[in-house]
């Protein structure tokens, strides 16, 4: 905290450059999920905030939603006004109100943890987000005037922030998007985590303050924007699933996850994967898959990984989670083949231990142990081992070591002009970090567009 | 072995707890059924003239998640005859005898309605008699209740009425709707009064709905103040019974109420003079089963504090209460923090900054998280500023973290009475600045 010298006042940033009446959100009325606070809980829940003055639950949160005033609003009853703090700052309001980890964020250095337990702040998040979608209007409109100077490609969490946070900076901004707005949360993020009518009320307020282009960008396309526009913010995230690299990757039945988790959120009815699934890799993405294969029906789900669970990079609560629904993790093992004729019957898996060396992450690394192999029997197996970016008009661009969109800390990239965020310049991430990512992103374009208007 | 048995103005009871005039006490059901649970006394609702109810009858202040902070009510005195509630009341007498049972009364200003109706009451066999003079709504309009109680002379009048014809204890209970509760007291005291009840309800609106733009309860989309109870005004019937108990000249006993709720509660009304305790907002809110713990809890504390009857303590901290001007003006202590206990959330800091006197700072101490710095500040106090407000000590939220610590050597003591025989008059800034500065006491 700072404290301040008697007589001197520290004006505090006004929240937003964007306000006021709007012609009415009514058609995203939403139905409200059981699972959300009511309002006697909301109440005591943010009775229960100290309000103390240093609010490091505003400095965890990747985007610095002022937390102690909203939440201070929902004590008062004045629920407009806490969801308006909460999307000001994060423009992905009721997805990451649903599905962020505050466990590793705000909660996590929750004051009134030293009392007895921390506020459960996403949850008065959520409240505030979904009272406010549900009373149907939203005060915040657009006057931007600054027409034409920033396009934004991709309208996953960094690029829908990104568009946003220009827009209150004084931007109209032109967002390309060959599928529907909402990235990872619309495509990928399994609608028992996050349900369709959730991310809605995020899609359908943000679409108002941006005109969309439903085009896929080729590199004629590109060149084109780049033409057009003084500045252009890439987030098109991690299109394409690695490939495994073992033999037996292009049998029938081997799905990479993105496909998996994609077609199981748009037609489950499809998607037939048997009883038996095998899920390679341990991150928080194999988790959804395993959880969705449960959802789907099959019979036993086994995860494999090569590490043990301390290397694990997943969120504790969803691998508790995974594991209630019944999903087996078999730690320290590696595999080395899909078996099968022209459709899988099993995967070949090897033994590992951990070696004393340690990798670029920081984690000890796996060694193979001889002749302990042996095999899973599958139907389906998926392959979650990360994912990569990757595109034509991609081609001149600098990458970093792991083959991400490298850029220096304004976000710009080797391509002059061309600024990028989100999981394309710093792999999987989390939601909140790629929201996080386009809002300072759009800072710094709007420095670099303002200098050349000048 | 403790007692907790009382005897106020000559009504007996085995424990100080007492059902007030109200709901509660409406039937025989209710207060057998409170009896059973081990209750000391009741006051039978108030019978007397004619009335009928309206429908919303309470409002309450929640607070913050919390129900019932506060209650007010438009119910008026007893919907049921009169004939019916003294059947009742003698039956329950007989049922009970070793309960005080006392007859809550209220009707028109004539001395035959008064002494017929006291007559009937003592034919019941109950113990005692007490005068509604507190109802604020209702019955006040009609010229009874808070109408006798806000004019001391009606107040004695009607007391002399009542005690002419009582031979059986009669309590007066006052209203807390008086700019000076001891004239009230007075006149009951004048009246022959044999004890004091207080304090009936405040003048209340609850408040305004914002959607219906009608008040809280809403009586057909009209409603008006009503008489507000609960813990919320415990504080003002503390000050009340203090003031009736040190007034020389009105020395009776006090059977005190105003937001009890807990055993605890009860004893800070005997601490202060009250000889029974009288409850109604916590039964009608959790039922009468509260009791259980308030006979237990008292009679712990006492046992705890090596004290065998309620005598013994009955207004010892009455000797406390003082005018401003009597306090030691030289008696300073100053707030400390212990950091060991300290979850560094900042209030008092923020408290002490812009509410009061600016005397803590903060020491930064940074944290990183998530590649974030956090500035977490320890604050502390400056001890050499500090007013001794006790503002922070009241902002923070842990138990026994910020503590008053006595400075002074105690050796000093002088008054402002005291101080202005000494100071030459009329008093200047400039004198008693010397008197500051001889003392070091700085103010800034």
């Amino acid at each position: 905290m700072t404290r301040i010298k008697q007589g001197s006042i520290q004006k505090k940033e006004p929240r937003s450059v964007i306000r006021v009446y709007p012609q009415g959100l009514r058609e995203s009325v939403i139905s409200f999920p059981n699972n959300t606070m009511n309002q006697q809980q909301a109440t005591i829940e943010s009775e229960r905030c100290l309000q103390c003055y240093d609010s490091p639950c505003t400095v965890a949160c990747p985007t610095h939603i002022d937390i102690p005033t909203f939440i201070g609003m929902i004590r008062s009853g004045n629920v407009i006004g806490a969801a308006e703090v909460v999307k000001t700052s994060n423009a992905l309001a009721n997805t990451c109100g649903k599905i962020c980890p505050e466990e590793i964020f705000c909660q996590s250095v929750c004051t009134r943890a030293k009392q007895d337990s921390p506020i459960q702040i996403r949850e008065l998040h959520f409240y505030a987000t979904q009272m406010e979608s549900r009373k149907g209007f939203s005060r915040l409109k657009v006057f931007s005037t600054i027409d034409g100077a920033v396009a934004v490609i991709g309208a996953g969490p960094a690029g829908l922030s990104c568009a946003f946070e220009l827009t209150k900076l004084g931007h109209k901004v032109d967002v390309y998007e060959k599928d529907g707005i909402g990235g990872v949360p619309r495509n990928s993020i399994p609608s028992f985590r996050l349900a369709n009518d959730e991310l809605e009320s995020d899609t359908n307020f943000l679409s108002r303050f941006f005109k969309t282009r439903k085009e896929d960008v080729n590199a004629r396309l590109f060149e084109e924007i780049r033409h057009h526009h003084k500045a252009i913010f890439l987030a098109v995230g991690l299109g394409v699933d690695r490939p495994i690299g073992i033999p037996g990757e292009r049998l029938k039945g081997v799905l990479p996850v993105l496909q998996f988790l994609h077609k199981a959120k748009i037609q489950p009815s499809v998607l037939s994967i048997g009883d038996r699934v095998v899920i390679i890799g341990g991150g928080n993405v194999s988790l959804d898959a395993a959880a969705t294969a449960k959802r789907l029906g099959a019979e036993s789900v086994v995860l494999i990984y090569r590490r043990s669970e301390s290397e694990m990079r997943v969120w504790k609560s969803e691998l508790n989670e995974a594991r209630r629904q019944g999903v087996e993790i078999r730690f320290l093992t590696n595999p080395v083949a899909i078996v099968g004729k022209s459709e899988i019957s099993g995967v070949m898996c090897r033994h590992t231990r951990l070696s004393k060396e340690k990798d670029e992450s920081g984690r000890r690394v796996p060694v193979e142990l001889k002749g302990s192999d042996f095999v899973i029997d599958a139907d389906t197996v998926i392959v979650a081992i990360g994912q990569s970016v990757e595109a034509e008009w991609l081609e001149g661009f600098e990458r970093t070591e792991n083959g991400y969109v490298k850029v220096n800390k304004n976000f710009h990239t080797s391509v002059s002009g061309v600024f990028a965020g989100g999981d394309m310049v710093a792999g999987e991430g989390t939601i909140v970090q790629a929201v996080a990512n386009g809002k300072q992103a759009a800072h710094t374009i709007h420095e670099h567009v303002s200098k050349k208007l000048r | 072995m403790v007692d907790l048995s009382i005897n106020c103005g000559g009504i007996k009871s085995p424990n100080p707890f007492w059902l007030a005039s109200a709901p509660p006490t409406n039937s025989a059901y209710q207060v057998c059924k409170a009896f059973e649970k081990g209750w000391g006394g009741a006051v039978w609702k108030t019978i007397g003239e004619p009335v009928m109810n309206v429908v919303n009858r309470y409002g309450s202040v929640d607070y913050n998640g919390q129900k019932i902070l506060g209650i007010n009510n438009i119910e008026l005195i007893s919907d049921r005859t009169v004939a019916v509630n003294l059947k009742e009341i003698a039956e329950t007498k007989k049922l009970w005898p070793d309960r005080a049972l006392i007859v809550s009364l209220m009707v028109e200003s004539k001395r035959e309605t008064w002494h017929d109706i006291v007559k009937r009451a003592i034919d019941t066999g109950c113990d005692g008699i007490e005068l509604n003079y507190g109802c604020p709504h209702g019955m006040s309009e009609r010229g009874m209740g808070a109408a006798v109680g806000q004019v001391p002379e009606y107040c004695a009048m009607i007391t002399e009425w009542v005690t002419e014809a009582s031979t059986i204890p009669v309590l007066v209970k006052l209203t807390p709707n008086v700019s000076d509760i001891r004239y009230p007291g007075r006149a009951a005291k004048k009246g022959g009064a044999d004890g004091i009840s207080l304090i009936n309800t405040i003048n209340t609106i609850m408040g305004v709905d914002l959607d219906t733009l009608e008040l809280k309860p809403s009586i057909d989309g009209r409603g008006g103040h009503g008489g507000y109870a609960g813990p919320a005004v415990k504080p003002i019937a503390l000050n009340m019974v203090s003031q009736i108990a040190i007034d020389p000249e009105i020395q009776l006993p006090i059977s005190a109420m105003g937001g009890v709720t807990t055993w605890r509660d009860a004893l800070e009304f005997i601490l202060l003079g009250a000889t029974s305790v009288q409850v109604c907002t916590a039964v009608m809110h959790y039922g009468f089963r509260i009791i259980d713990d308030m006979v237990e809890g008292m009679g712990n504390w006492m046992e705890e504090k090596g004290y065998r009857s309620l005598d013994e303590i009955r207004g010892k901290s009455l000797k406390c209460i003082t005018d401003f001007g009597s306090l030691n003006l030289l008696y300073k202590a100053i707030a400390r923090i212990d950091e060991s206990k300290c979850i560094q959330c900042n209030l008092c800091t923020i408290a002490c900054d812009d509410g009061a006197h600016q005397c803590i700072d903060v020491l930064p101490k940074d944290k990183h998280v998530n590649g974030n710095v956090l500035h977490i500040g320890q604050p502390k106090v400056r001890e050499a500023d500090c007013v001794g407000c006790r503002l922070c000590y009241l902002v923070c939220p842990v138990d026994g973290c910020i503590s008053m610590v006595r400075v002074d050597d105690d050796k000093q003591s002088i008054s402002w009475n005291e101080l202005m025989k000494q100071l030459p008059q009329p008093l200047t800034w400039e004198a008693l600045r010397q008197f500051q500065q001889k003392h070091g006491i700085e103010i800034h």
